[in-house]
This record gives C-alpha cells, sequence and structure tokens, in this order.
C-alpha cells in the first residue's frame, strides 16, 4: 500500500498542476498569436493526457487497496474518512471528461472555445488534491465525531470531520508542492535541451514559463513549511519527535542536521545546533520539545521509524532551500539583465530541480506517513488492526506482483515519452518526412487518425 | 428522513455500478472480440478497428469503477468491509487484470514487431475477460449470500467460487460481449463511411452484427440459467426479482436484448445502441432492486450497512451536485466521440 501510494503520487503533481501549465501556455500563444506557444501548448496536453490515464489506472488500484489491505479500517471509519474521496471522485471524473475534450478539441474546436474549456481543468485538479487532503489530514488528526459503544463514530459532525485542524496547512502546502514540482519537473527538460545547446525560441519559452512559476512558489513553500512544522510540534507530537529525534523532553532542544539515533536515544553522525529546534518550535530557546520517550512505546515511533522520518524530513528541507536559493538566483538575474540566467551552472541546477521536487514530495509523504506510526488513524486505531487478517504471504505476493507490474507500467510510460520527445524533435528538425501529423497522434490515447 | 438518504445512496451505488458494467462493459466486450479474432479471417482488420474504436472514452469509464469503490465505503463502510475480507482474492484478479489491460492495449499500439504485437493483444485480450468475469463474480458471492457481516460465513476460497459467483462472471462476459459487438457495429458503419466506398475489406458490419445476435441469444439463455441457480441459492434475492422490486428491470432487461437482437437479424441500425445500454444497465438492476432491502441477502440491510446519517446526506448532495456537472459533459464526450465531431 505505501508503495503504490508513493508511486501514485508521482503522477499527482502532472495530474494536478500540469494543466494549469499548459491552459496558461495556450493562453499566451492565442493573445500573443505566437505558432511556438501554441505548439507547445498543444505537445504538453499528450503528456498530461497520456499521464493521467496512468493516474487513473494507479487510483482505480489504490481505491480497491484500501479494501484489500485495510478492510478493518474502512469498515470502521470508511464514512468519515472516505467523505474527502466523495468529493475527489467526482473532481477526477471531470478531470478526466474535460482532458479527453481538451485533447481532441484541438483544431476541431475554435480556439477561444477550447481554450476556455481548458480552464476546467486546473480548478478540478485542485478540487481533487482538496479530496484527498480531507482524507489524510483526517488520519493525522482525526476530528468531527465521537466514538460509540462499539467503537465507530457517532455525532458525526460534517464540517468537523472535513476541516480537520491539519487540513489547512496540509492541504496549502500540497498544493504549493505540486505546482512548484510540476513546474520544475517541465522546465528541466527545456533546461537538458538548453545545456545541450538548443537555444531557440521552443526552448526558452518552454524554460521561463514554468520555471517562473516554480520559482515565485519556492519562497512561498519555506514558509507554508515552516507552519505547518510548527502545527505538527502542536497537535502531533510524537511525530514532531521522530522529525527532530528528540529522545527526552526538553528545553533548549537541539536542532539535528542529519544524523541517526541508536536504539538507547543518542545520536551520531549528525551535525547538532544548540537549542534551535526550541527556538523554531515556540520562538524561544526555553521552548519545551516533547522527547519520544514521553510516549508509550507501543504508541511512538520506533527508533527505526523515527531515523527515517528525520532523514526523509532533512531531505525535503535541504531540497526546498536548494530551491530558494536557485529561484534567488533567477531574480537576481532578471532584475540585473532582465534576462535568464547566463551560468550553465543555473542551468544544470534547473535540470536538476525537476526530480528534487519529486524527492522532495516523496520526503514529505514519509515524513507525514511514517510519523504516524504505529497509528493509522492518529491515536484510534493502529495499523495492525486496521489490516487484512490473511496470511502476510499472501500480502507478500500481492506485493510482488504490484511491484513487477508498476515497474511494467512506468517502462511503458518513460518509453512513450522518450518516443514522443524524439518524434517532436525530427519533427522540429524538419526531418521527418511530409507527413503531417498533429502530435496528439502519437500517444495510444489520443484521437484517431482521421 | 435517514432510511431515505441511505436508499438514495444505494440508488447512487447501483448507477455507479450499472453505469460501469455498460459503458466499461462495452470496452471489455471489444477486447473479448480481439481476443477471438485471431481464430477468423481478417484478424488484422478487426483489431484495427477495436483499436480505432476504444481509444477516446478509454478513461472515462474506469472512474465508474472508483465511484463504485467510494460510494461503497463512505456510504456503506460495513458492506466494504465485509465484501473486501470474503472476496479479496477477485478483487486482486480483477485489478491485476485491469493494469495489464491498459498496459498493453498502449503497448500494441507502440509495439513494433509483429510478435510482441500478438503478446499485447493476448494480454490484452486475456485480461479483457478476467476482469468483468471476477467483479461480475463478486456481485455474484454477495447474492450468494457467502459474504457474513464483517467476513465470509464459508472459506473466502469457498466464497470466491461458489456456484452463484460463476454464474455471474459467465453472465458478465457474455453481456460484454453483447454491448461490445453492438457497439463495433456502429464503429464499423462510421469506419466504413469515413473510409473510401469502394474498399474491398472485409465487411465489419456483417461481421458484428452477426456476433451480437449470437452474443445477445447467449446472453439470454446463460441468464435464464442464473436465474435457475440463483431461485436455489438465494431465495430472498430470487423473490425479489421475480416478484420484487427487481422484476420490471429482469423483463425489461430480456426484452431489450431481444430487440436488439432482432433489429440486428433485420439489419435495421436504429436505437440498437440506446437499448444495449438499457438491456445491460436493466439486468445489474434487476439484480440491485432484487436485493432490497439488503445488501447482504438476509444478512444486513441498506439501513444497518448505511454509514453515518450527515456524512451520508452530504455524499448525496456531492453526488446531486456532481452529477448536475458531469452527466452533461459526459454526454458532451460521448455524444462527440459517437458522432464523431471531433475528427477532422
Amino acid at each position: 500500500m505505501a508503495f503504490t501510494l508513493a508511486y501514485h503520487i508521482i503522477l499527482v503533481p502532472l495530474g494536478v498542476a500540469f494543466p494549469l501549465l499548459t491552459v496558461v501556455m495556450e493562453g499566451i500563444g492565442l493573445r500573443r498569436n505566437d505558432p511556438v506557444a501554441l505548439r507547445l501548448a498543444r505537445r504538453w496536453s499528450v503528456v498530461m493526457a497520456v499521464q493521467f490515464a496512468v493516474g487513473a489506472v494507479t487510483g482505480t488500484i489504490l481505491s480497491f487497496e484500501f479494501g484489500i489491505l485495510w478492510p478493518r479500517m474502512m469498515g470502521r471509519f470508511g464514512d468519515v474518512f472516505g467523505i474527502g474521496f466523495g468529493i475527489e471522485g467526482w473532481a477526477f471524473f471531470l478531470e478526466a471528461i474535460f482532458i479527453g475534450i481538451y485533447l481532441y478539441g484541438w483544431k476541431r474546436l475554435p480556439p477561444k472555445v477550447h481554450y476556455r474549456l481548458g480552464w476546467v481543468l486546473p480548478p478540478a485538479g485542485v478540487l481533487g488534491a482538496f479530496g484527498v487532503i480531507i482524507a489524510n489530514s483526517w488520519m493525522n488528526t482525526p476530528a468531527g465525531f465521537q466514538l460509540g459503544a462499539d467503537g465507530r463514530p457517532v455525532n458525526v459532525d460534517v464540517m468537523g470531520a472535513i476541516f480537520t485542524p491539519a487540513l489547512g496547512y496540509e492541504f496549502w502546502h500540497l498544493i504549493v508542492a505540486l505546482y512548484m514540482t510540476a513546474g520544475f519537473m517541465v522546465a528541466s527538460v527545456y533546461a537538458v535541451g538548453w545545456l545541450r545547446g538548443r537555444r531557440d525560441r521552443y526552448h526558452r519559452l518552454g524554460f521561463t514559463v514554468p520555471f517562473t512559476i516554480g520559482a515565485v512558489l519556492a519562497p512561498v513553500q519555506w514558509v507554508i513549511g515552516d507552519i505547518a512544522t510548527r502545527a505538527v510540534f502542536e497537535g502531533q507530537p510524537a511525530k514532531f519527535a521522530a522529525m527532530e529525534l528528540t529522545w527526552k523532553t526538553q528545553s533548549h532542544n537541539p536542532e539535528w542536521v542529519g544524523g541517526v539515533m541508536r536504539a538507547d536515544g543518542t545520536v551520531v553522525l549528525g551535525l547538532p545546533i544548540p537549542s534551535l529546534d526550541s527556538l523554531l518550535a515556540g520562538f524561544s530557546p526555553s521552548t519545551i520539545v516533547k522527547g519520544l520517550t514521553s510516549f508509550n512505546p507501543s504508541d511512538r515511533p520506533s527508533v527505526v521509524d523515527a531515523n527515517f522520518v528525520h532523514l526523509a524530513f532533512d531531505v525535503m528541507v535541504g531540497l526546498g532551500s536548494i530551491a530558494v536559493l536557485l529561484t534567488l538566483w533567477y531574480a537576481v538575474a532578471w532584475i540585473r539583465y532582465r534576462d535568464l540566467p547566463r551560468s550553465k551552472w543555473f542551468f544544470r541546477g534547473a535540470a536538476l530541480a525537476g526530480v528534487g521536487s519529486y524527492i522532495g514530495i516523496e520526503a514529505g509523504w514519509i515524513t507525514t506517513e511514517v510519523g504516524r506510526q504505529p497509528w493509522i488513524v492518529y491515536n484510534l486505531m493502529r495499523v495492525t488492526d486496521a489490516v487484512n487478517p490473511v496470511n502476510p504471504v499472501y500480502i507478500w505476493i500481492m506485493f510482488g506482483t504490484l511491484l513487477v507490474v508498476y515497474a511494467v507500467i512506468a517502462f511503458f510510460f518513460v518509453s512513450l515519452l522518450l518516443r514522443l520527445s524524439a518524434r517532436w524533435r525530427l519533427d522540429d528538425e524538419g526531418r521527418r518526412d511530409a507527413i503531417d501529423l498533429a502530435p496528439e497522434e502519437a500517444a495510444p490515447y489520443g484521437p484517431r487518425p482521421a | 428522513m435517514n432510511t431515505l438518504v441511505s436508499y438514495g445512496v444505494a440508488g447512487a451505488l447501483l448507477l455507479a455500478v450499472s453505469a460501469y458494467s455498460t459503458a466499461g462493459g462495452t470496452d471489455y466486450g471489444a477486447g473479448i472480440w480481439d481476443l477471438l479474432a485471431g481464430r477468423f479471417r481478417h484478424t488484422a482488420e478487426v483489431r484495427a478497428l477495436i483499436d480505432h474504436a476504444m481509444a477516446p472514452v478509454w478513461e472515462a469509464n474506469n472512474v465508474w469503477l472508483v465511484f463504485s469503490a467510494v460510494i461503497c465505503w463512505t456510504g456503506f463502510p460495513l458492506l466494504y468491509e465485509s465484501v473486501f475480507l470474503s472476496l479479496y482474492p477477485l478483487f486482486a484478479l480483477a485489478l491485476l487484470a485491469l493494469i495489464l489491460r491498459g498496459a498493453f492495449f498502449a503497448f500494441r499500439k507502440v509495439a513494433t514487431s509483429s510478435s510482441s504485437r500478438l503478446l499485447a493483444s493476448r494480454v490484452f485480450g486475456i485480461s479483457s475477460l478476467l476482469a468483468p468475469f471476477s467483479f461480475a463474480a463478486a456481485l455474484g458471492a454477495i447474492a450468494s449470500g457467502k459474504v457474513g457481516v464483517g467476513g465470509p460465513v464459508v472459506p473466502v476460497w469457498q466464497a470466491c467460487l461458489d456456484p452463484l459467483a460463476i454464474g455471474f462472471g459467465v453472465v458478465a462476459l457474455t453481456a460484454t460481449a453483447f454491448s461490445g459487438a453492438s457497439f463495433l457495429v456502429g464503429d464499423a458503419r462510421r469506419y466504413r463511411a469515413a473510409t473510401d466506398e469502394n474498399d474491398e475489406g472485409p465487411d465489419l458490419v456483417e461481421y458484428f452484427r452477426r456476433r451480437a445476435v449470437v452474443a445477445a441469444i447467449a446472453l439470454l439463455v446463460v441468464a435464464l440459467v442464473v436465474l435457475v441457480l440463483i431461485a436455489a441459492e438465494s431465495p430472498t434475492v430470487f423473490h425479489g426479482m421475480a416478484a420484487g422490486l427487481g422484476l420490471p428491470f429482469a423483463i425489461t432487461a430480456v426484452l431489450a436484448v431481444l430487440a436488439v437482437a432482432a433489429l440486428m437479424w433485420r439489419r435495421v441500425y436504429r436505437w440498437y445502441r440506446v437499448l444495449t445500454v438499457v438491456g445491460v444497465g436493466s439486468f445489474v438492476s434487476a439484480w440491485g432492486f432484487g436485493q432490497v432491502p439488503y445488501v447482504l441477502p438476509g444478512r444486513l440491510t441498506i439501513e444497518q450497512a448505511a454509514g453515518a446519517p450527515a456524512i451520508e446526506a452530504l455524499l448525496l448532495v456531492i453526488t446531486v451536485v456532481a452529477l448536475v456537472l458531469v452527466v452533461p459533459s459526459l454526454l458532451l464526450l460521448y455524444t462527440l466521440d459517437q458522432r464523431s465531431a471531433l475528427e477532422s
């Protein structure tokens, strides 16, 4: 389950945020009557559709895995947990339909109509992410109900169950992360092209528009991430202790950069910055930070979990900070020369920013999910009580099968994208013989050749 | 009031399952014909047509499935838990088939050598059989009463291999083959109109017309056999289908399928697609309404399975709002697809 979720989340940034980039690009193309921008938008829409199809499949798998792996949780909390998915499902449906219309509508609908229909996509994507975050934030800070005698929720307050304490920061943190990632990812493709010497308008536009979106958001994300961490400190102290490798409850708690905790709670291989953790968490060095030992051993993440969470958290924060530096570079160059930075190193950084953002998202996800261990619903239900009580061998067989299947999907997905990109490059260089194929026709889900 | 809301949500769930059976079923049916095409002449032309017909609405169909799951766990958490604890092997199998099907459908389009294309076709075809069979078998196992509250009343494998589960699976296969053939007749007609009139190629309209008639008859025969099975295994459900709320749907289903067969037989190409959808949808509804008021026959009623009332009400509101938004856009997509308005 963890694996499939981690896989699915890779597809999410493009699914949620890519439509905006595409529609913005189409808008630029229409306003300035720029065929290059329109060509970019049209090709992006193909990538968008292909990855959406893969996302639809992995999403379907997820909705059934909840039942196959965690039937007990669904039986007990399915209603309060699931309402977010109710919203997500319909938003997803709208997105599926309009991606279909958008993709087939190029040159077949009037450009303005097509452009306006495209604007349905970004809000549908955001609404879908909102639904999923409702469910996840509920698992982190369950609220909006009382437990009845049979352990099932009673007196459910719908608004309370949707707007749980964690919803606000989790939602903004994720949405900004998704747009950042999509922006940096798409830009990184053209950054690589730039490094290889392809410096035409096509690459310039393909880099600038998405990178600007990512760059504007990077500093914003820094602030939101800071707020989110403090909220975790307040609302999920055990997770916070794991993130910061805090063993004993104390004030003047150091911030560990790197470091591995041993079974006795001592930390090795790390750089402690005295009192910084207390300062960040409560704006004062004397802020008391709860340590792992203040929780019952069966109610807190294990030391292994804690190390994992801490590492993931550090990676996420580190990558976020690098993104901010890259943004500064970009901004300075723009203010001084009104142009892209000239240094190759900037483009090398930008080329890595896409992959870096993905690693950041995965790390963030590990932080929030592993940090909640051993609970599946914080303080209410343990993972071990939620799972299907079958012989674990079956679960492992299924897991193995899924691994293979996902590898196959990944292979197809990547090879298809490479194939598309190679073909488009041939098109641009005019090396392709007079067959004038629309870009959509190369995708396996595209419209039929007329 | 709460009861009414629960019934509303149950209705939404049945609607989603029916929609998936008709829309997704047509898709699976095309896959089945694709698999069978290998044994006749004109294999390549048949496969080309199926490729051509399936591409555009491919992922919109899958979304109905996600809905069925979401409505089920949000609206009826206890039902979801019970069904999955009892029948997880069927769902695992269906999922596997679903993934392989999608992946190999895409792969076939980009495959270059004929041997890898053949392999892709085989995997695609076999998984097109497996997926609807497994999903329908799960419904059959529910109808058989082998799914108890919080787990199966017999060992899991026995619940999954119950005669009624297999019976439902076979009904699903014939039903998808039927709707697939019926819609492919339409696609073949469009395809022929779009290509050169003097084309010397095989007559695919005739090809699928004959198959639609055969599949319709097979569907009715299998359905009759399964009805007998239901009577033997699950009298409550049989009563609901033969004398209760399910009856009108059962009659509609039979009449609609007969009508399609008759139209096809006489080469009247009007109304057959609508009737196909009505027919297949009514089969699902006949079972669904036949189970009222139970979600697990004899064990769990709609009211007992329902989740928190406030959530149910919200779910219903969301569903209604979404239907208002989704149905028109979906109709737009399907109409554009069926009329080929999006083509050139």
